[in-house]
């Protein structure tokens, strides 16, 4: 067979004139000279709204002063929210309805690990540049998907993290208790690796079931060994039920948390017995609390913008995150373009965000831009502090 | 023997519990013949409705128990009402399905009710949640409390059973409908009793349970499970069966943790309940039953 190589270069041509003006549409679906339509998808109801409702706060905030100023390049942020009921298929459809019903520029969002993660192929085909505000499932972030960067910390920077604090902690027996949930592995294998590598054989390596009404078997197994640091790998519900029993079985070990349970007031509420949380630390993705006088123009701004609401650290996730958005935003230009966010995106460095623990950093190669957790702790009675900040590396 | 007895102590008062909803599960099998999937649902609601009576309005715990079990009595009656009689002439598994949907109804209305109230919810609790030193032997009076007031709660369903009409009713139809019905008991009525008073029974056990656990809208399948599996394990028409299977389930549950690893906690209870199930497919006490006959 005789190729008709004339034909074929004519239909080439012909289909990059036709293509290019699709491909440069797709690259400014949702801008307009004087806005940029932005999308966000996570919990809008059920008990994943913390991650989702209150950090999208945090972003309208951000946008609204932003808009306030000007915009940016002279276009305002339109921001449009959809609920993902922290369902992986429910974050599905939130992402395609955002990118091809509402046709957005790009995404800011996700609270719930397993939903966001379920949505990253949806974003990747799209090409649709999106920052991450909660969700810390390794997958998501790993490997790189060219568009999707994240603020929020990832299990296995926090895994590590965990790790450090109980060497900084000088804990001489250290013990485990997780979850083996989808959210639990996440973590735990993280984890496990992490230990591996720094040498530390623990003590003990216990389970709970995230619906657990008594850790008395936990309790009773781990004060056998003696461990005087335990990490844990649970969700806010077992981890009470752990605290409360290891308060009533006279444990009182150094208990470890992550931003599963990254409310200590909440939590000493939950767990409800004195003195039960006095040596509970955890992790934040923030290094403010919210009644930190530095949090007071955000506060205002919040607390008008959303009357009855209350500052929380999960509109501080949604402002930190939105500020890094806007500053890429920024950087790429009055001619923007999808691809010239993503280029911004992968450019910042060093870039100070009035929340986060350290300056934000992304790299081409490292989509994960937040790796600063912060550690916070609750006297009893007391309010929240900011002990330290552990540079992940 | 002092790890045995914190085990002990843990797993009976798990067990109760567990006992507890197995009991409004086979009080509605045994009278109906379908098991009740919202049986942990209708538990589940009648917890935060024990919350919104006891911490948001102020009330003393009595009267949020009382609200619990007459808030379950209604629901009760309501899942009669709309899950079971209106669809009484299809076959079982379209009223099972019912019942599966009437759960998904109930923990998207607690969702929508309770669910921006937090994630989990704490319950305050019954006693001081300070243990007590009884020699070595460490007390946890919140423990005792669930434990004594299931024990209270079980006593107090066996002398409806057995002393009140409508208990005996009750028990007139489960064993013999149509001679039931020949002496002029309304069977939709002993249907409608049923349901109520099993619902009324979670109710209690979820005010029990609530300090102990958190209260969060999908913590109801966790204990239907554990409450269902005590009823298998029991026999699914026995009143007693269903006391024992819950404790048996807790016990195992807790000493399974305690001696051989806590990643045996969930599944040492289904281990035994299938070893049961194959010596007397109809529950333990069924073979108690045979040699009595």
């Amino acid at each position: 067979m005789k190729l008709d190589l004339k034909g074929m270069s004519a239909w080439c041509i012909a289909a990059t004139i036709l293509a290019s003006p699709c491909a440069f549409a797709q690259e400014r679906t949702g801008l307009t000279a004087t806005s940029i339509r932005i999308g966000s998808f996570g919990a809008l109801t059920g008990p994943g709204y913390l991650y989702g409702k209150l950090a999208m706060n945090g972003i309208e905030v951000v946008f609204d002063e932003v808009n306030a100023a000007g915009g940016i390049n002279g276009r305002k942020l339109e921001f449009i929210r959809e609920d993902d009921r922290c369902d992986p298929a429910g974050a599905i459809g939130a992402a395609q309805k955002l990118i091809y019903q509402d046709q957005v520029f790009a995404l800011i969002g996700g609270g719930c690990s397993n939903a966001t993660f379920a949505a990253r192929e949806t974003i990747e085909k799209a090409a649709v540049p999106f920052l991450v505000v909660a969700s810390v499932h390794d997958g998501i972030t790993t490997p790189p998907a060219p568009t999707i960067f994240s603020t929020a910390l990832t299990s296995t920077i926090e895994s590590k993290a965990q790790v450090q604090y109980a060497i900084d902690s000088k804990a001489k027996k250290i013990a485990v208790v997780s979850m083996r949930d989808s959210w639990g592995r996440a973590r735990y294998t993280p984890l496990m690796d992490e230990l591996k590598a720094k040498g530390i054989t623990i003590v003990a390596d216990e389970e709970m079931s995230p619906d657990a009404n008594d850790a008395t078997a936990q309790v009773l197994r781990l004060k056998q060994t003696d461990a005087d640091a335990v990490i844990m790998v649970l969700f806010p519900k077992p981890a009470a039920v752990f605290a409360r029993d290891a308060q009533k079985l006279g444990y009182k070990p150094l208990l470890i948390g992550q931003t599963g349970i990254g409310d200590p007031a909440a939590f000493e509420d939950q767990v409800g017995v004195p003195g039960a949380t006095a040596k509970f630390r955890t992790i934040s993705m923030v290094r403010y609390t919210p009644n930190d006088p530095e949090m007071e123009k955000w506060r205002k701004l919040v607390e008008a913008k959303f009357p009855g609401d209350r500052l929380s650290v999960f509109n501080l996730f949604g402002i930190g995150s939105a500020q890094v958005l806007v500053e890429a935003l920024k950087r790429a230009g009055p001619d923007l373009t999808r691809e010239k966010l993503v280029a911004a995106l992968a450019s910042i460095h060093d870039f100070p965000v009035d929340v986060f623990g350290a300056p934000i950093t992304c790299t081409p190669a490292d989509h994960r831009c937040n790796k600063s957790p912060a550690w916070l702790a609750k006297d009893p009675s007391g309010p929240v502090k900011v002990l330290s900040i552990t540079r992940v590396e | 023997m002092l790890l045995f007895s914190y085990l002990l102590l843990g797993g009976l008062t798990s067990g109760a519990l567990y006992s507890l909803v197995a009991l409004g599960l086979v009080v509605v099998n045994k009278s109906t013949g379908i098991v009740n999937f919202a049986q942990g649902e209708l538990f589940m609601f009648c917890g935060f409705l024990a919350w919104t009576v006891h911490v948001q309005f102020g009330l003393a715990y009595p009267f949020a128990f009382l609200a619990a079990i007459a808030g379950g009595f209604v629901l009760g009656v309501v899942t009669d009402r709309v899950a079971f009689r209106s669809l009484a002439k299809t076959d079982v598994v379209g009223l099972v399905l019912a019942t599966v949907g009437l759960a998904f109804v109930l923990r998207g209305s607690a969702r929508m009710i309770w669910g921006g109230k937090g994630d989990y919810l704490s319950f305050p609790p019954i006693t001081s949640p300070e243990p007590i030193m009884v020699g070595t032997i460490m007390i946890v009076p919140q423990q005792m409390a669930a434990l004594a007031g299931a024990l209270v709660i079980m006593l107090a369903f066996a002398a409806f059973f057995r002393f009140s009409r409508a208990g005996k009713i009750m028990r007139a139809t489960a064993d013999n409908a149509k001679a039931a019905t020949l002496v002029g008991i309304s069977i939709q009525n002993v249907y409608t009793l049923a349901f109520g008073t099993g619902a009324a029974i979670a109710g209690a056990a979820a005010v029990l349970a609530a300090p102990l656990s958190l209260l969060y809208p999908d913590m109801g399948f966790a204990f239907f499970i554990k409450g269902f599996a005590a009823a298998v394990l029991g026999g699914l028409n026995s009143l007693s069966g269903a006391v024992v299977g819950g404790l048996l389930v807790g016990i195992v549950e807790s000493m399974a943790g305690g001696y051989i690893h806590s990643n045996m906690m969930e599944v040492a209870p289904f281990v035994l309940i299938m070893l049961v199930l194959i010596v007397c497919p109809t529950g333990i006490l069924s073979l108690y039953k045979a040699r009595d006959v």
